[in-house]
């Protein structure tokens, strides 16, 4: 009989990643980032033939806003700066409720759908960058039906800005309001992780109170005093505001409007980087704790 | 008994319980229909959580479109018309997903094997969810229109109450029926139920002239009107609840009153047949019981 020696495990080359949702070095990072936006199109991109996917990207966000422009024609004639801050305010928003939802629509649909949570969390695999991903790829998805939108919007009559969109701000504006947006989606994942009930519901109702506060589709001084505060404080009011410059070459009517360019885009980057500063760690905390919790393993059936 | 341990009467046992008179059948079926309504009924009283979701994104909706409503100077009947929509569009809603969704939903998380399983017929299962479903969503609906009502002021000028009951009724039924033959066509469906329940929503909102006139949509609005009950429920309900709206209708009332009654009728039979047909193929095929993902 061979005499038995201890065996050896090297740890050393892992000792400097912490356990948890935000391990590893950038490049590992990246990796998990890019697995995880296949692994996303593959879920939200495949389920039809392109044709009918492409015929899903279109009908639904165009039905949205033909139901908008309907409901507006009831308080007169449509004036094409009617029509073109409904348009763009729905197209973004398209962004806005898919990026939202993603990291809670898919760190639930890991943990009870797919049940695959545990083993992602058990690699080592970051869950941060795996939430991102899989947001960026929503996000992606949606962006098509904006511009889609946008487009069918310029056909109706969208007065479009003289000279084209302006590239440089309408760039800078979706970096910043992509970022902020993502950085609250995986913050209300984080949340979302904790809840026992009607998990899935609360990305959408949250993304609902936005479109209501944020003037995607009427001015932001439409609403109450305090509401109008709160929606004030919201990055997505910006970055739609930054988006119809941008595009249409014009600024919303009301206190919104009467902002400069450059002060717009300095709420909107403070904004942004607070986000992106709170966000992560919210993250860590809230899947640290679902973890210590044992929620990562658990299904609620809803 | 018989020489393989087989009683000789086995026959006649497995006949007397399994060929029911037909009274002992509707009497099954009335039983299996209100257990399956009553978990709807009652449920929220346990699960608060549902009733706030049920209320909360037809609320967020209704504030969006009074406030662009608002913003436009419509006239207030519109914004009256608006809240009556929200009410409505609680029960569609439920019909995508508590009628049409909710047996794939039942199937992933595993109550489908149970339904086989158990002496009950998925009409009766689906006729309690429908009856269960509409009860507990006139309740939502209700809360709706008074908070509304208080939150915008709008007010209703009903003149006759027993038509526009009727209406509701007949809505409800029509739309609920649909959702049951939808059920089956869910149930078949692999990962696109969930993105076919998303284009049963808003496209099916501007078709059916929920917060819009369905006049204003020509061709399509006619269309609406003949093969999807919110579009005829939507208009009769404003003409009878918001009478200053009345021009707005595209049919008389009671021309949209028998519309949906033959609504109710054809997707009723239709329903019947389709989860027949499902059950048959399922059990063939082996597939009911899989899940799609």
């Amino acid at each position: 009989m061979e005499s038995c020696s201890p065996v050896q495990i090297d740890l050393t080359s892992r000792t400097s990643r912490a356990f948890g949702p935000l391990r590893g070095d950038a490049a590992d990072a990246a990796r998990s980032l890019i697995a995880s936006a296949r692994l996303a199109w593959a879920i939200e991109g495949n389920w039809a033939e392109p044709f009918f996917l492409l015929v899903y990207l279109i009908i639904r966000p165009l039905a949205f806003l033909g139901l908008f422009l309907a409901v507006l024609s009831i308080g007169g004639t449509l004036n094409p700066a009617s029509i073109g801050f409904v348009v763009v305010g729905q197209a973004v928003f398209q962004i806005v409720g898919a990026a939202m939802q993603g990291p809670t629509h898919a760190l639930l649909d890991d943990r009870e759908r797919y049940r695959t949570i545990r083993y992602i969390f058990a690699t080592p695999s970051s869950l941060l960058p795996v939430s991102i991903g899989r947001a960026l790829v929503k996000a992606l998805i949606a962006a098509i039906s904006a511009v889609i939108v946008i487009g069918v919007g310029a056909l109706i009559g969208m007065p479009m800005r003289a000279g084209g969109p302006d590239l440089p701000l309408l760039l800078v504006v979706m970096t910043l309001g992509l970022t902020s947006i993502v950085g609250l989606g995986i913050a209300l994942g984080a949340v979302c992780v904790q809840l026992r009930n009607d998990a899935w519901g609360y990305p959408q109702a949250v993304a609902g109170s936005v479109f209501l506060l944020c003037g995607a589709i009427f001015p932001l001084d439409t609403l109450p005093r305090a509401l109008q505060l709160i929606g004030a404080a919201l990055p997505m009011t910006w970055w739609i505001e930054g988006v119809r410059r941008a595009l249409l070459g014009t600024a919303s009517p009301g206190l919104l409007g009467e902002l400069s360019t450059p002060l717009l885009l300095l709420v909107l980057t403070v904004g942004t980087v607070l986000i992106t500063l709170a966000a992560p760690r919210l993250f860590t905390i809230g899947i640290d704790r679902a973890r210590e919790k044992g929620y990562l393993d658990r299904s609620t059936a809803s | 008994m018989s020489a393989a341990g087989v009683p000789k009467d086995l026959h006649a046992r497995i006949y007397a319980e399994t060929e029911w008179s037909l009274s002992h059948k509707l009497r099954h079926a009335a039983q299996s229909v209100v257990g399956r309504a009553y978990p709807r009924i009652f449920g929220m009283s346990r699960e608060p959580s549902w009733l706030f979701f049920d209320l909360v994104f037809p609320t967020l909706g209704m504030c969006s479109f009074v406030f662009l409503l608002r913003s436009r100077g419509a006239d207030e009947a519109w914004i009256s018309a608006t809240i009556l929509a929200s009410a409505l569009l609680t029960f569609w809603t439920s019909v995508i997903w508590m009628m049409a969704g909710q047996f794939r939903w039942e199937r992933d998380s595993g109550n489908m094997t149970l339904y086989i399983t158990a002496p009950v017929g998925l009409g009766s299962i689906a006729l309690g969810m429908a009856v269960g479903g509409a009860v507990g969503m006139a309740f939502r609906a209700g809360i709706i229109i008074l908070g509304g009502s208080l939150l915008f002021g709008a007010q209703y000028e009903i003149r006759e109450p027993l038509l526009l009951a009727l209406t509701m009724l007949l809505g409800i039924a029509a739309m609920y029926a649909l959702g049951v033959c939808l059920a089956a066509v869910f149930l078949v469906s692999g990962r696109e139920a969930d993105h076919l329940g998303d284009l049963l929503n808003e496209p099916m909102q501007l078709l059916g002239g929920l917060f819009a006139p369905v006049r204003s949509l020509g061709i399509f609005g006619l269309l609406a009107i003949g093969i999807l009950p919110l579009a005829p429920a939507a208009d009769a309900m404003r003409q009878l609840a918001v009478p200053q709206l009345a021009a707005s209708g595209l049919l008389p009332v009671p021309v949209e009153l028998g519309i949906l009654a033959v609504m109710f009728v054809v997707f009723s039979l239709l329903s019947h047949f389709s989860l027949a047909f499902i059950e048959r193929r399922g059990r063939a095929d082996g597939k009911l019981l899989t899940r799609a993902d």
